[in-house]
Parts: structure tokens; sequence; C-alpha cells
């Protein structure tokens, strides 16, 4: 295992010994690299249709360390632009949101349209003598992007695949997350705020948290015994654990990953929400109505996972989206999105607004326990005697099947399942696996590995 | 000397005259403390801007005028 002191090298991330090195967390220098290699080249979640409605509404947000812009133009065109003058860099906006027809630097106010062109330049008569080209000096707009399903995606790199190809067959994981449901065309909306943290560790050690590792459970043994769960027990509804089959799922050439459970055939999803009627009812109907539209796929229910490579998903109790804001090494600035269906009774989403609240973000019992495990895991883990000692993955190795079948129902990825083996470190392999990929290859020729026969380039050792 | 003017409080209709003598009306205001939409009404420099509506800089705005 490599020591301290360089940047990427292969070998860190040994998958044949299930085993990564800790200096993938806390290098300085492996993160430098990451911001090219990763967080320029991945799709990366921006926002929510729903924060944006109307002409000139816009939101500040962020792609890896630069901050963006996500608005409407004036015809109703979605754009996300660098938040960054290109006069001389200033932030042109300042506010977390808002609505406005002109984003205009303070430095020396060069300002710019919601389209992102270059409208007005201070003494463009006089100083410039009306011949600066204009044109040229828009905001700098990323290269792709993608509204899913009202999720705002984007990409800084021209040569990435669309998000669909991104996505491959984890979009019907992700769907669990952004459609309604009932599994219909009704739409999610954010809930509230934005809420927004810093935590003193690497961006990985939440992005792994939320691949689907279940062995971490143990740390919320406390949330449990308190019984914050909209039943009045546990931290969340989980009966069909006692019938389902729990699965880990991932999707080796993307980089994505998700814990789902399949209920048997024919079994109906077990009742939540026990503390409000209305809302058991809501879901009980959702829950129906899932099933008609999507059939056997409606056996699926989500639970946490990750689209590569910070983009945590909690597609149930609560439903949010979290971003892993990179912020050095050793710092992570946290942002979660709260989501209902926007078609939901008011009585529903006010019950769940204080739900989710009780259970995520800062203030969150389940997050703080999660928070405090990467804080002083990434603490303990920066001294030079301490890098030299990597982790283990090695829970599971060798147990994952690729065309996994259960009842009729064929689950897209490679799948480990857990039902009785409790739980597995698959999934954070995979992220791994893929990171690595990003680290090593040039580009996205390279990285685009479904699109020729043979392996990726970090050779699979599952 | 005139007072500086705040921009931020700008409405529209206000008129507004430029530090070349040009006088405009404003027609909106991003509230940005920077920048005005106005439309000349007129301009001793350059009559062929008359009519048309541009983004004036706080710097050009020397005074309101009575309109």
């Amino acid at each position: 295992m490599a020591t301290a002191g360089r940047g990427y090298r292969p070998g860190l991330v040994d998958l044949d010994r299930g085993r990564i090195s800790r200096e993938i967390f806390v290098s300085d220098e492996i993160y430098a690299e990451e911001q090219e290699r990763l967080f320029a080249r991945a799709w990366l979640f921006v926002g929510h249709e729903s924060q944006i409605p109307n002409p000139g509404d816009f939101f500040v947000s962020g792609m890896g360390e630069e901050s963006v812009i996500l608005c409407r133009d004036r015809a109703g065109q979605i754009h996300v632009f660098l938040n960054s003058c290109r006069h001389r860099g200033m932030k042109v906006c300042r506010y977390d949101e808002g609505n406005t027809p002109v984003f205009t630097c303070p430095y020396h106010g060069w300002s710019y349209a919601s389209d992102g062109k270059l409208v007005g330049v201070p003494y463009f008569r006089e100083a410039y003598h009306s011949t600066l080209d204009r044109a040229q000096w828009g905001l700098v707009e990323v290269a792709q992007l993608c509204n899913y399903k009202g999720s705002i995606w984007a990409n800084w790199d021209k040569a990435a695949p669309s998000f669909e190809e991104y996505l491959g067959d984890f979009a019907h994981y992700l769907d669990l997350t952004v459609n309604s449901w009932d599994g219909g065309d009704g739409g999610i909306e954010i809930l509230g705020g934005i809420q927004k943290w810093l935590i003193p560790c690497n961006w990985k050690f939440p992005a792994e948290n939320f691949c689907g590792d279940s062995y971490h459970n143990i740390s919320h043994r406390s949330v449990d015994l308190a019984g914050i769960g909209p039943s009045g027990s546990g931290r969340r509804d989980m009966q069909e654990r006692i019938m389902a089959r729990r699965l880990q799922v991932s999707l080796y050439e993307r980089g994505h990953q998700t814990g789902i459970y399949v209920m048997p055939q024919g079994e109906p999803t077990p009742p939540a929400y026990a503390h409000s009627p209305v809302v058991s009812e809501y879901f009980r109907h959702c829950e129906e109505e899932r099933r008609r539209r999507h059939g056997e796929w409606g056996r699926v229910i989500g639970s946490p996972g990750e689209v590569f490579p910070n983009i945590a998903l909690h597609p149930r109790q609560p439903r949010t989206i979290a971003v892993w804001h990179p912020r050095g090494a050793h710092q992570t600035e946290c942002w979660r999105w709260y989501f209902v269906d926007k078609a939901a009774p008011p009585e529903v989403k006010d019950f769940l607004r204080d739900y989710y609240i009780r259970y995520s973000g800062p203030g969150g019992m389940t997050e703080q326990d999660d928070m405090e495990n990467w804080n002083y895991a990434h603490a303990a883990s920066r001294g030079v005697i301490a890098r030299r000692h990597p982790y283990s993955y090695e829970q599971g190795q060798g147990y994952e099947t690729a065309n996994y079948e259960w009842q009729g129902l064929r689950i897209p990825g490679t799948v480990m399942d857990i039902t009785e083996a409790k739980s597995s470190e698959h999934n954070l392999r995979n992220l791994y696996r893929r990171w690595a990929e990003f680290m090593e290859a040039p580009s996205w020729d390279q990285l685009a590995t479904w699109r020729r026969a043979g392996a990726g380039i970090v050779q699979a050792a599952e | 000397m005139s007072e500086l003017v705040n921009t931020r409080l700008l409405t529209p209709g206000t008129r507004i005259v430029l530090v070349d003598g040009a006088v405009a009306e404003v027609v909106s205001n991003p509230q940005d403390g920077v920048w005005v939409f106005a439309r000349y009404l007129s301009s001793p420099t350059d009559p062929s801007v008359v009519g048309s509506e541009e983004m004036i800089f706080a710097q050009d705005i020397a005074d309101i005028t009575a309109s």
C-alpha cells in the first residue's frame, strides 16, 4: 500500500484485496486532482425546476468548488452559469435565490442578462471606444444541461455522454426519488429551503455512507430507541424488511449504486405513517397507483443510493437529495433538498416537513449520528502513522450476482442480496472503482467503457 | 452641485439627467445599485439614441429632473 505525500497513483484503490488507502481521503494533492478529473467531467445535480418557476428566477448552487447560477431567462429557458464575472472574477450573484432581470458585478459594474449575455459595460463608449466585443464576454455556461423529470443536472465537459447515457439503467432507481409517489406525471417540488452546513471531513465519507451502507446502522441505535419514525417506532417505517428481499445494486460502468427492497409477488406495500391517518391513506393510495402503473417494478421500494460522484438519494422517509460539495480535502459543504409530491394535500406536506427535519440535516437526529462518524473518522486518518494503514472494504466480496431475478422481477445492475447476509460493501467498492477510473482516464473516450467491448480501466476485482 | 443620486430609489417614469446632458426616463430598475433601464428623451451629444432604451450606469446619472 502506497504511503503519504504524493498525488493519485494506481494501487490506492485495491479492489482485488478489498483495501483502500486513507490517502484518497486526506491528501491535499489528490483532492486538487479530483477537481479536474471528477468534478469538471461528471454530471452534477444543481437543483430542481420548482426552485425557479418564473422568468428571472435564480438559485445559486455549486458544482464541485465552483459557484454556479441556476436560472430561468426571460424566454423561460433554464441555464446554469459560472457565478464569476468575466472581467475580474467577482461573484455576479451573492444572494442564495431570488428574481432579477440582470446579474450585476458589484466590482466594476459589468452586467449580464438572465440568458448570460453581457448587456452592461460601464463606459462602453468612452473607455472601450465601443470596441469591446460583448458577445465574447457573456457568463460562462455549462457545456451540457439536463432537466430530468424536474431535477436539473449539469456538466462542464462537452465530451461527456448525455445525462441519460451517464445514468444508464440507474434511471430506474433515480426515478424512485424524482417521480411523484404514485408513479404518475404529477411531479415533485421542493419543500422549504435548502439546508446547508459545513462538516470537517472529506466529501467521500458522506458519499460512501449513502451508497447503501447499512453496516453503520448501529450508529443510529439511539434514534431507533427514541422512535422518531412516522409511526412512532424506529426512525423509519420499515415493515417491508420482514418480507422483502433486501438488495444492494451497483452499476459497474457508471459508478452509481443504491439499496432497494423488493416485495414478494402479490404482496402489498406495508402500511406506513400510522401517526397520521391522512398521510397514511395518501401513501396507501399512491402505492396502489404505483403498482397499477408500473406492474412488477412497483414491487421495488427505494432506499439510500448515490449518483456518482457526490449526489446522495434518499427516496423514502425522508425523501431528499443531498450534494456533498468539496471544500478542501478536509471539509465538505452539505446541501440537502427535501421533496414532496406536488399534488400532495397540505396536511401531508406539513407532516412530512416535521418528520424530515427531525430526521435529516444539521439538526436532524439521524444525520447528526452520521456526521459524528465522518468527522472523527477523517480526523483520525490524517496523521502520518494513520495514513500508512488502509481501510478494509472486503465485506461480501465474491457474492454478487450479475443477472439477479426474484419472483419474476429482473433487477438491473449487479446485485448483492443482503437479506440473509445483513450487510455488504459491494456498493462502496463500486463507488471507488469508478472514482479510480475517473482519476486515471484522460478523457470520456476511456470513461465511456460501455461503448466498447472489454472491461473498464480499473479491472473489476469482483 | 447636485446630490449623489441613489439609483435604488429611482422608479419607472422618473426622468434623469446624464453627465453628458442627455435626459432619459427610467423604464425599470433592477435594484442592483449600478444600473437602471431608461429611454432617451434627448441627447445633445448623440441625437440618434433618442427613443432608444439603454442600461444607464449609475455614475453617468447627474441628477433627477422634474418631469
